[in-house]
């Protein structure tokens, strides 16, 4: 395989079929369109080239409402053709993929939330406005909610291979989320002109939840591209499903694939199990898997914290009573101070030591200290120290913590610095 | 089908409702409309406030923003606890010094005439100021009557955040990060007139990304007050908390997805005469966009105050509650609407029942201005008294003004079991923003009256709003 330009590897991507002892479709074999191997990661690569290779003129700019793969692809096939490339967009809620589209040097800006005061007769949202600004701006944009380049690329590309891989068929069943509707659009067409009779369900997110990528009913129908006769059910699915379904195929099925690939699998599977109860022969579906899952390490952490949990650690600050601490008071912690007795160990923030502190404090904030814990003493037993936090309390914990590693003479400082500042002792600034 | 918008009661007003004799003989007396505040609750939710900042070990004041209504019963209320207020205007300030709160306890904000400031000055009050020009207005006043110092907050706008630039919405008031050098030039010219002991703002927006980019703004401006050797121990975050107002998510995603179908013409209108809320119908594609207040929303109030507070600033990387905590800065804030959740409704009367080929029409003693959720883009359904039997019917609320748009709300209400004359409708949750903000006197149509209820004796008890003094409890 030898190509002139990354654009030429986008597409041809493999049709791989799950392990039935997976899914547990006994009569159903299931088909995964693996679209996260385009090179620059996602489905999306297909139609922005399609969209933007008839716009392409060095020097101008690519404008785009989107917040990721759409923008990501565009990001990248901007600075190959000598363009800028800028998005805006409300729905970027995925910070990996926000430095990501900086670090691809694209100009990205967000809209603000909704007013908490309305304003019902300012009924102009924003992205109208933005359309407007676009029109008369003399930009490349992609329009890629109404473009039916969009479609296209679906219809001749993503579409016909499916068919080609299935030695000419297509097949019975076809799932996939909706997010601008271009590929589940496109795919349709080119499947039901080999076979109309093709089932095509088409997945929405729950509304009340967020699945990055794709669109909930209601916002779907805001999208110009979204015709709800290009499905035969358009059903819903959850967050939670979409995470179930990633988990599957990233543990079992050897795909690395994001919620939305997550979300079609589980989909698939729910859809297809009522009808594999019924049937007598043998019947193929295809779902796609859209992008990958590096992209969604926060968005999984925030929904799924305890896949992320590590192994308890030694030496855990949780795991001692506060209660066990030697404590100092405000005046005696000021003789011990104007004694030199030992190094008083700040665990506030830089920013707030920076602003004051106790003379001659070091500053080691108290995620940092905990860390150093973990891996024993990090000063010697003959060391006396006081510790110093805002209220006296995360300060007792970690005394605590000290003098049951076997630390003689560790303090902390009753009430904290907001106790000292209270009773005028003195604060300084270097 | 019946697309129900159940409002959020608690039990303390699901047991004023059930005072049906009570009620009736009230709007008989006092007439239609009628508005109800609770005072007690107002008290129950500062101290849920009070519980986030003592969970997060924070100092600084609740400040109940007076602006979300009138009555001299709340702000009474609040004035016998340890809530603060913030008077955005003369008779705001003059109303809370009358209720008891001494000047420690109140912030002035917003737009300020000369009167408002002198009295400010005069009384000792907190001024959290919006421009340069009110620096000098405020520190030539002083200066020239010979008034004690006043201590002042300056209020700041336009944040930007790092990374991804934000298009934030331009706010009237404030000024930017940039302009703090000089306007803390121009407050050092006034120099033992003025004291600056903070900063803050007040963002008109329901997204938490932006607060904890306004939070972290002024963590850094502060720093840049204690460079120049001022000790400011103060941030004021503003309001706009929120209230949740219905009991049901599932009822109010329904709704919002058939109000969508009902624009695309998928389905028979929901509207008087097929309004939209903000959507439009653009060749079979929804455009605009949906102009509501988000009516089920999941964080609000105090806990959306803890949520803030546990959120990683943006720059810094560390939870803004304890970046505070580290930096002994009190955080003031200054919640109307959320302060308000679950603390009054409007009474209002049947006036006729008619059947119409669009839907049933229910005309009611009172107008839009009276309850003004539409106005602020409130959607939730009134409680009828007394519940009738009978199926769900879709129906027209008219109010009393000789004007076509004077619909209590352009949606088609279903209600379960079809109202006679002469039963009322109660609106609840309406005393943030929605009871006496938008009342007019038009066409000489009454201004609703207002009556207090509170819990004494094991029963409730009335007074009009302006006799009630928080005295009626025993005392511990
Ligand atoms: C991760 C992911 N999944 C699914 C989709 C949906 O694809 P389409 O826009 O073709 O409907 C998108 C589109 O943005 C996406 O980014
Ligand atoms: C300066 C200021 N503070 C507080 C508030 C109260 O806001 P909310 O009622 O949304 O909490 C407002 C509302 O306009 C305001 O302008």
């Amino acid at each position: 395989m030898r190509f002139d330009a990354m654009t030429d590897a986008i597409g041809d991507t493999p049709l791989v079929r799950i392990d039935p002892a997976v899914h547990g479709l006994r009569h159903i074999d299931l088909y995964a369109k693996m679209e996260l191997l385009n090179p620059f990661g996602s489905l999306k690569d297909r139609a922005a080239w399609n969209m933007l290779r008839p716009l392409v003129s060095p020097g101008g700019t690519v404008v785009e409402l989107s917040s990721g793969n759409t923008a990501k692809a565009l990001a990248v096939l901007a600075g190959m053709h000598g363009m800028r490339f800028r998005s805006v967009t409300n729905r970027m809620k995925v910070p990996e993929i926000k430095d990501l589209l900086l670090l691809l040097g694209a100009d990205i800006e967000e809209l603000p939330g909704q007013a908490e005061c309305l304003d019902p007769t300012n009924t102009e949202d924003p992205l109208t406005r933005m359309y407007q600004q676009l029109g008369d701006g003399g930009y490349a944009h992609t329009d890629q909610y109404f473009n039916e380049l969009n479609v296209d690329a679906h219809r001749h590309g993503t579409g016909p291979e499916i068919v080609k891989d299935l030695d000419g068929q297509a097949p019975d069943y076809f799932i996939a989320c909706v997010g601008t509707a271009g590929s589940s659009t496109g795919v349709a067409r080119a499947l039901r002109q080999h076979n109309p009779d093709v089932r095509v369900v088409g997945l929405v997110a729950h509304k009340s939840d967020f699945i990055p990528g794709i669109r909930t009913i209601d916002e779907a129908h805001a999208v110009g591209l979204f015709d709800p006769e290009s499905y035969d059910t358009v059903e819903t699915i959850t967050a939670d499903d979409a995470i179930d379904g990633l988990l599957t195929l990233v543990r079992r099925c050897g795909t690395l694939a994001g919620p939305t690939g997550g979300g079609a699998y589980q989909g698939a599977v729910r859809h297809l199990r009522k009808i594999d109860a019924g049937l007598t022969e043998r019947k193929t579906a295809v779902f796609i898997v859209c992008d990958r899952v590096e992209s969604y390490l926060s968005y999984l952490r925030d929904r799924r914290p305890e896949l992320f949990n590590r192994p308890p650690r030694a030496h855990d600050v949780r795991t001692v009573d506060a209660a066990e601490a030697k404590i100092l008071d405000v005046a005696a912690a000021e003789r011990w101070v104007a004694g030199r007795r030992g190094i008083v160990v700040d665990l506030r923030s830089p920013y707030a030591y920076q602003a004051l502190h106790i003379d001659g404090a070091i500053n080691i904030v108290d995620e940092l200290f905990a860390e150093l814990l973990h891996g024993g003493l990090p000063f010697s037993r003959r060391q006396p120290v006081l510790l110093v936090c805002p209220v006296g309390e995360k300060s007792a914990k970690y005394a605590a913590l000290l003098t049951r590693m076997g630390h003689p003479e560790a303090h902390s400082l009753d009430g904290g610095v907001i106790a000292w500042r209270d009773a005028g002792a003195e604060l300084v600034r270097d | 089908m019946t697309l129900s918008l159940s409002p959020r009661i608690n039990e303390f007003v699901h047991s004023v409702l059930g005072e049906t004799a009570l009620l009736g003989r009230l709007v008989e007396a006092l007439g239609s409309p009628l508005d109800i505040v609770l005072p007690e609750q107002a008290g129950r939710n500062v101290a849920a406030f009070r519980a986030v900042h003592a969970e997060h070990r924070l100092g600084g004041r609740i400040y109940f923003a007076h602006k979300a209504n009138r009555s001299s019963a709340l702000v009474r209320e609040l004035a016998a606890g340890d809530a603060g207020i913030d008077v955005a205007s003369l008779g705001e300030l003059q109303h809370a010094l009358g209720a008891g709160f001494t000047p420690d306890r109140i912030v002035a904000t917003g737009p300020k005439n000369a009167a408002f400031l002198w009295l400010c000055a005069r009384t000792s009050v907190l001024v959290h100021v919006d421009s340069a020009a009110e620096v000098a207005e405020l520190g030539e006043l002083v200066r020239a009557r010979g008034l004690p110092p006043v201590r002042i907050l300056l209020r700041l706008s336009e944040f930007a955040a790092p990374g991804v630039r934000t298009a934030a919405r331009r706010s009237r008031f404030g000024v930017s990060p940039d302009g703090l050098e000089s306007i803390l030039d121009l407050a050092g010219k006034y120099a033992g007139h003025l004291e600056p002991v903070g900063v803050g703002f007040h963002l008109d927006t329901t997204a938490l990304p932006e607060k904890a980019v306004a939070l972290e703004g002024c963590l850094t401006a502060l720093e840049t007050c204690r460079r120049r050797g001022l000790r400011p121990w103060a941030i004021d975050a503003g309001g706009g908390f929120g209230v949740s107002y219905l009991a049901d998510p599932a009822e109010w995603d329904d709704y919002t997805s058939a109000l969508t179908e009902a624009v695309l013409g998928r389905r028979a209108p929901l509207t008087w005469n097929g309004h939209g809320y903000g959507l439009r119908n653009e060749g079979g594609t929804i455009g605009g966009s949906l102009g509501l207040y988000p009516a089920y929303r999941q964080v609000t109030g105090p806990a959306y105050l803890d949520q803030l507070l546990r959120t990683r600033a943006p720059g810094l990387g560390r939870p803004l509650g304890e970046l505070l905590l580290d930096s002994m800065v009190d955080l003031h804030v200054e919640p109307g609407r959320a302060l308000l959740d679950q603390c009054g409704l409007v009474l209002a009367k049947v006036l006729e029942v008619r059947d119409d080929p669009g839907g049933l029409i229910v005309r009611l003693d009172c107008n839009a201005g009276d309850v003004s959720t539409e106005n602020h883009g409130v959607l939730m359904d009134p409680v009828a008294i007394p519940q009738r039997e009978g199926p769900a019917e879709g129906a027209y609320l008219f109010g009393n003004l000789c004007l076509e748009s004077d619909l209590i709300t352009r949606r088609k209400v279903f209600l379960r079991g079809r109202p006679r004359a002469g039963d009322l409708l109660a609106f609840v949750n309406t005393a943030g923003y929605f009871m006496d903000f938008g009342a007019t006197e038009a066409l000489r149509q009454p201004i609703a009256r207002k009556v207090a209820l509170f819990r004494s004796d094991d029963a409730w008890q009335w007074c009009l709003d302006d006799q009630y003094w928080p005295l009626h409890r025993e005392t511990a």
